[in-house]
């Protein structure tokens, strides 16, 4: 089981009094890590209104990256800009600057936006399984690309649940409707629904923020495993998740990127002040 | 707010105090609160009394049609005219064969005309052997046709005679009525009137007896009909054409078949019981499963609801045909595809169809669509068509088409409605596991929606069942039961539908007459399938509603 050493704070509101936090990657950060994602001085609109300014980062590659920084600060957008949901937006783009995943520029108009999703699964804020059965909702994705093979799509599902630690609890239950599950179990069940087409990036944006913290212990610790196969970049305000999950630590204010560094730097050593004042809680 | 309390510091009650204070309003004492709440219970009320009254007068009207059809039809029984109709089918069936030979002719002519290049006088003349044939043929059920007219008109005058009768008992019913109220010296007046009215008191039973007494010369009028069929028959001409002595030898079996049919007839007829009484439940059985409605005849009205039922559906079923994909693909469309502008421009466009006046719509119907339906009909290339070439301009297809039309609308923005209602969610969590538009269109939104559609489709045949104007204008208004023999060609037929003989028969019928009661229960027959309708409709939306969760 989890071990739930320093117990996580449910609430995400900083009090005002500054109060330690908790570092515990399991081993400091590769910094050999090949950068899979690279953001090159991007600028994002909202029609007119600008969301992020100039943002450059590389994220590396099976690594955990967390976006951090108040709300309403772009975190979300910049990470759905890494699989172009922004697209389903209108007036929604990178009016500047480039996004490269394994060197390609996802925006160039010839890229195949479906193998992009593909390649680059999400998991987002409020679980979101379809009004299916368990059984259809991980199968979703390889049936839509074709595969029909029954042995195949039951190897996928099996594996994808033990992937996602939801194994045990449902094998019984492959065939009832998603919708009755818990709400831990049916977010695991959209990352399991993510890693049953074998991306190679999974997007996370707060996949806790709706959970109670057994629940969130059990997501923290299934990430944890995933990044042994897959870069991770995960939308967080929880800054003890943060600390706790990931390898490296961006923070963004007003659609800016204030500081990118190992997560230890950030929160033990940050050079800005402002990235001090918001991991310290003294702003939020 | 916080001005006041600075300025002046009012005195606290104690918490006790003010929990147990009487609130009073500005209304004659009631706040705003309640008000509100008599306002909208008082309109509550009012909706629900009116529509029970609206229910409780269709109904009443309604029920009272059964006695009367009772009594419509122990007369139609006692006076005879049941017995006539059990010979009526003989002759009825002898025409049909008649009516064969003559088909025989028009083929015979044909194939002389067109194959052999005959002229028309010399086609003619080679026919000559074979008129003669059908028309001595035609002769034999002479005799029988004498028959039937005597027997109609014995039974005839009986049933005009009993129909005085109850004429003339209404009109000294209300003689009688007038009475109450009236001054002394015109009630005495109107008493005497009444008292002065002869009814009749008709004896059936000695009434039907010189029908009854034609027997004899029915049996005898049978054997020798039988005798000279037989006759003819051996002597029918044959044929080359392997079609046309096929068909000859079909009719050959129509005259066998016939043989025994005046044989079950002949039984029939004997065993028909002037005395046997009319159960309620046929009386009823006569509406519901009636194949005839005939209102205003010499003879015997029938009030059977079967055509016009069956014409309704038809209609309703072919204009959903015809509603169903364009509704929904059109709300898929506008909600999962359309950009912005289109959206804007194609909603009210379809929306605004709804507010096209219905008799428009079948003004339309009449002076185009017909007429233009019938002319593609007519093009040589579509023959293959079943129920091409349209006898008739105005008929089912072209009032469903015009229906659909109608029914669009309510398809389209109730289907809108429901696809709009799935989660969001459900789309993002489909485009990012790598779906294309299309397979989250159908594999998610649709499924998804799927119960709010099927409520949005039994609305929209709700609405078309109920349509009166456009049906009435253009289906062409022929009292018939659809004839499912025709195959699919059954579309083009012309019906009459539930609310277009409502529509087109209450103003003229007497009221509370038996005709007038039956357009009730007509009514009352709408109703229950609007109501059906809806209730289906709304267990679908509760159902779709627990499974988003
Ligand atoms: N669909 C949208 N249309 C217009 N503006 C948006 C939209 N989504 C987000 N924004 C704006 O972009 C900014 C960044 O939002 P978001 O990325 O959701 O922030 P975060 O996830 O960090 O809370 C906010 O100011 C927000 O109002
Ligand atoms: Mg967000």
């Amino acid at each position: 089981m989890v071990t739930l050493a320093p117990m996580p704070e449910p609430t995400v509101t900083p009090s005002a009094a500054p109060r330690p936090v908790a570092v515990a990657p399991a081993a400091p950060a590769n910094p050999a890590a090949r950068a899979v994602i690279e953001i090159d001085d991007v600028d994002f609109n909202y029609g007119a209104a600008r969301a992020l300014h100039d943002i450059t980062l590389n994220i590396p590659e099976r690594q955990v990256t967390a976006f951090i920084g108040p709300s309403g600060c772009g975190k979300s957008t910049l990470l759905r800009c890494l699989n172009r949901m922004n697209d389903l937006i209108d007036g929604a783009r990178v009016s500047a600057g480039q996004i490269r995943i394994d060197g390609v520029d996802i925006n160039d108009p010839r890229v195949d936006i479906i193998e992009l999703r593909k390649r680059v699964g999400m998991v987002f804020q409020k679980s979101n399984p379809f009004p299916k059965s368990i059984y259809e909702n991980i199968t979703y994705g390889l049936r839509i690309q074709g595969q029909k093979s029954k042995a195949r799509l039951d190897e996928v599902v099996e594996r994808s649940l033990r992937g996602a630690a939801l194994w045990d609890e449902v094998k019984d239950r492959l065939h009832e409707s998603a919708l009755g599950m818990s709400g831990g179990q049916q977010q695991r069940l959209c990352i399991a629904r993510a890693i049953a087409v074998e991306p190679e990036i999974i997007l996370m944006d707060e996949p806790c923020s709706a959970l109670d913290p057994i629940a969130t212990a059990k997501v923290e610790e299934l990430i944890h495993e995933l990044k042994k196969q897959f870069t991770i970049v995960i939308v967080t305000h929880n800054m003890q998740q943060a600390a706790r999950c990931s390898d490296r630590t961006a923070f963004f204010y007003l659609g800016k990127l204030v500081e990118y560094a190992d997560t230890r730097t950030i929160f033990m050593n940050p050079a800005n002040p402002q990235t001090e004042a918001y991991v310290s809680g003294r702003f939020g | 707010m916080s001005a006041t309390t600075e300025n002046q510091p009012l005195p606290r009650l104690a918490t006790r105090e003010v929990l147990l204070r009487k609130r009073r309003g500005w209304f004659f004492g009631m706040t705003g609160d309640q008000v509100v709440k008599y306002l909208f219970q008082g309109n509550a009320a009012v909706s629900i009394i009116v529509l029970g009254l609206i229910t409780f007068t269709i109904f009443k009207d309604a029920v009272g049609f059964i006695p009367m059809n009772h009594a419509n039809l122990a007369v139609y029984r006692l006076a005879g005219l049941e017995y006539v109709d059990l010979y009526r089918e003989q002759v009825t069936a002898h025409s049909t064969m008649s009516r064969y030979l003559a088909d025989i002719r028009a083929r015979q002519l044909d194939i002389l005309m067109q194959q052999e290049g005959l002229t028309a006088a010399a086609a003619m003349a080679r026919l000559a052997a074979f008129d003669d044939f059908a028309n001595k043929f035609a002769d034999t059920i002479n005799e029988q046709e004498t028959l039937l007219g005597t027997m109609s008109d014995l039974v005839t005058a009986v049933k005009e005679r009993q129909k005085v009768a109850e004429d003339l008992m209404v009109a000294r019913q209300n003689l009688l009525g007038g009475m109450q109220g009236a001054a002394p010296d015109r009630a005495a007046q109107l008493q005497k009137d009444a008292a002065a009215i002869q009814i009749e008191v008709i004896d059936f039973k000695a009434e039907i007896q010189p029908v009854l007494a034609l027997r004899p010369e029915l049996v005898a009028a049978n054997a020798s009909q039988i005798a000279a069929m037989r006759e003819i028959a051996a002597q029918a001409p044959k044929f080359a054409d392997a079609e046309l002595s096929r068909r000859m030898g079909k009719f050959q079996g129509f005259v066998q078949g016939y043989f025994k049919e005046v044989e079950v007839i002949a039984g029939r007829m004997a065993a028909w019981d002037q005395a046997k009484p009319i159960g309620w439940l046929e009386a009823f059985n006569a509406f519901a499963f009636g194949r005839k409605w005939v209102t205003a005849s010499f003879w015997q009205d029938w009030y059977g609801i079967i055509p016009l039922l069956s014409g309704s559906l038809l209609i309703a079923f072919l204009a959903l045909l015809i509603a169903l994909p364009l509704g929904v693909a059109a709300a898929i469309y506008v909600n999962q595809v359309a950009r912005p502008a289109e959206q804007k421009f194609i909603k009210p466009y379809i929306e605004f169809i709804s507010a096209i006046p219905s008799v428009v719509l079948g003004f339309f119907g009449i002076a185009m669509l017909g007429e233009t339906l019938r002319r593609v009909s007519q093009i040589p290339a579509l023959d293959w068509v079943p129920g091409f070439p349209m006898a008739e301009r105005l008929n089912a297809t072209t009032a469903a088409c015009l229906l659909a039309l109608m029914a669009i609308p309510t398809i389209f923005s109730l289907a809108e409605d429901a696809i709009n209602n799935v989660p969001r969610s459900f789309k993002e969590a489909s485009f990012a596991l790598g779906a294309t538009r299309l397979q989250t269109i159908i594999h998610i939104t649709v499924p998804a929606a799927l119960s709010g559609i099927m409520a949005a489709i039994l609305l929209g045949f709700g609405r078309v069942v109920g349509e009166t104007m456009v049906v009435l204008l253009c289906a062409g208004n022929r009292i018939q039961t659809p004839d499912l023999a025709s195959g699919l060609g059954v579309i083009f037929q012309p019906v009459h539908t539930m609310t277009g003989i409502i529509a087109q028969e209450m103003g003229e019928v007497v009221r509370n007459s038996i005709h007038y009661r039956a357009l009730f229960m007509v009514g009352v027959v709408l109703f229950l399938i609007s109501l059906l309708i809806n209730w289906l409709a709304q267990k679908i939306v509760r159902r779709y509603r627990i499974s988003i969760g």
